[in-house]
């Protein structure tokens, strides 16, 4: 087992008087794809807002490389679930956004920026902004923003809940060669259990409120993975059984 | 392209907008024609306003006195924009300087800037300065108040990935709070350089020798209905242009507002 990314120990949160963590524990490996999925409401944005220190806990802690989150100093980024693309920014320059921030070399922003805008396909929109496209393609912009500086963490809230199947297929491909291209650790939420098991070498399957994970399941499929494999039909089914959607 | 129906709406507008500033006129026509009104006929106020063209009033012609009535407002306005949205940003952002300043700020806040022409006169004279300070009284206000209220409502979302992609609060002031409040500043902006250009006027037919203010006062003083009007119609004209200019501006600086259809 490879040394850990991000230790969960006794995660707790409440908003008021609504438990919506219980007292989770778990840990995710350093370069490892991991799915996290459960019926919607059950915390699994709340979870990664926790992780980047976005809300603080009401008990435990997650800490990454064994200190607590500091997106200052930490490698990662985050595709929220609802499009976040600076309306003020043109296309391009969304991309660059965090490149500038964390003050790449010039080269290495455009070199970037360019490979980006080809991944999702907005070359030619690189100087348009986010109201003029439509809301799959803001997400598009927000994915290749944080595909851009190769982060050691990727977090993704539900990405591809906007976009039509194809693109969904083409982009569950790209994430996986951004991961295994860079070594990076991702955390992908979903509440799709075909894209969790496409993608994923674990999957933590959440109950529904208060939330634990109820099982984590390995999924040693190799890749690139068929949905048309019996072998993964099953774990689909199995996982699909696992929840209580409502 | 959904043009089509923008034109359609906006030729309803255009057509009532020269339907009512019509009947304005023929009532006015109708009232300053009748025998006792105290009031010129439109034929009067053109008469006059050829009058002011052609000769000086007070030593100054017409342009003169306009410029020197906007020379008053651009250098208020711009001071007070420079400061008020310093002001602004700081009121947004720092919890402690809003906490001492904004009770200060608030009990000012109402007084209305023609209030201060008498202090303001005995500190700073009957120069230029005197009317650019209430100018800037005028104008700061509401570039404060947007300024604050842009930054202090800036989307919660977007103020959340600023912070996950790693921005220090520096960057997350000038990189993402200050760009998403640009649009409610400009607001503030405009509504400053119309309360600017109100005051001014006001500013000037307390005290000046010359700029619109003034002419209106020269008109009362000589009993010159017609050149009070002139003056009217000279005063709203380029507060027209000014909130003209202003819109194209924001145009300008805000292009990811002008070109919001999908
Ligand atoms: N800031 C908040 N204040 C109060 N309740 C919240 C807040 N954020 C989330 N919740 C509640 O916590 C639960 C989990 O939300 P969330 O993490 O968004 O679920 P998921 O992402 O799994 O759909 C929901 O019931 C939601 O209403
Ligand atoms: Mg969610």
């Amino acid at each position: 087992m490879p040394e850990d990314k991000v230790i969960v120990n006794n995660l707790t949160k409440k908003f008021g008087d609504l438990l919506v963590l219980d007292d989770v524990s778990f840990t995710i490996g350093k370069g490892e794809f991991v799915c996290l999925v459960g019926p919607t409401g059950c915390g699994k944005t709340t979870f990664l807002n926790l992780l980047v220190k976005l809300i603080e806990p009401t008990a435990g802690e997650i800490l990454i490389d064994g200190e607590p989150a500091d997106p200052k100093r930490h490698s990662l980024s985050f595709v929220f679930q609802e499009p976040s693309a600076f309306p003020w920014l043109t296309v391009e320059d969304n991309i660059k956004f965090n490149l500038r921030i964390k003050k790449f070399p010039k080269n290495v922003i455009e070199e970037r920026t360019e490979q980006m805008l080809k991944l999702v396909g907005l070359t030619q929109q690189r100087k348009l902004y986010p109201h003029q496209l439509s809301v799959s393609a803001e997400q598009r912009i927000v994915i290749a923003r944080s595909f851009a500086m190769f982060p050691d963490l990727l977090l993704m809230d539900e990405p591809y809940g906007q976009m039509d199947i194809k693109l969904r297929y083409y982009l569950e491909d790209e994430v996986l060669r951004i991961w295994r291209e860079t070594g990076s650790t991702v955390i992908f939420i979903t509440h799709n259990i075909e894209e969790a098991v496409y993608l994923s070498q674990r999957c933590l399957v959440m109950s529904s409120k208060p939330t634990t994970v109820k099982t984590i399941r390995t999924i040693d499929l190799p890749y690139p993975r068929n949905v048309a494999d019996p072998a993964f039909i099953s774990i689909r089914q199995e996982i699909t059984d696992m929840i209580k959607w409502w | 392209m959904k043009k089509t129906r923008f034109d359609r709406g906006n030729l309803k507008y255009y057509a009532l907008s020269v339907l009512s500033v019509s009947l304005l006129l023929l009532a006015w026509f109708v009232y300053s024609s009748s025998a006792n009104a105290i009031l010129s006929t439109p034929m009067e106020v053109i008469e006059r306003f050829a009058g002011v063209i052609r000769s000086p009033i007070a030593g100054t012609s017409l342009a003169g006195h306009i410029w020197a009535s906007l020379k008053r407002v651009l250098t208020g306005f711009i001071v007070a924009s420079a400061i008020g949205i310093v002001l602004g940003i700081c009121f947004g952002w720092f919890e402690t300087f809003r906490d001492i300043v904004w009770p200060i700020f608030s009990i000012i806040r109402p007084i209305p800037p023609i209030a201060w022409i008498p202090l303001v006169i005995l500190w700073a004279g009957i120069g230029e300065t005197a009317k650019i300070i209430i100018v800037f009284i005028a104008c700061v206000m509401p570039v404060v108040l947007n300024t604050f209220a842009g930054i202090e409502s800036a989307d919660p979302l977007l103020l959340d990935a600023g912070k996950v992609l790693g921005a220090n609060s520096r960057q997350m002031l000038l990189s993402v709070a200050l760009p998403d409040s640009i649009p409610t500043i400009i607001a503030g902006m405009k509504n400053a350089l119309s309360t600017g250009w109100m005051a001014v006027v006001g500013a000037e037919m307390v005290v000046a020798r010359e700029g619109v203010g003034f002419l209106i006062i020269s008109g009362m003083d000589n009993l010159d209905i017609s050149l009070v009007l002139v003056s009217i119609v000279i005063i709203a004209c380029i507060s027209a242009c000014l909130t003209f200019i202003l819109n194209r501006m924001e145009g300008v600086l805000c292009p990811w507002l002008k070109l919001e259809n999908k």
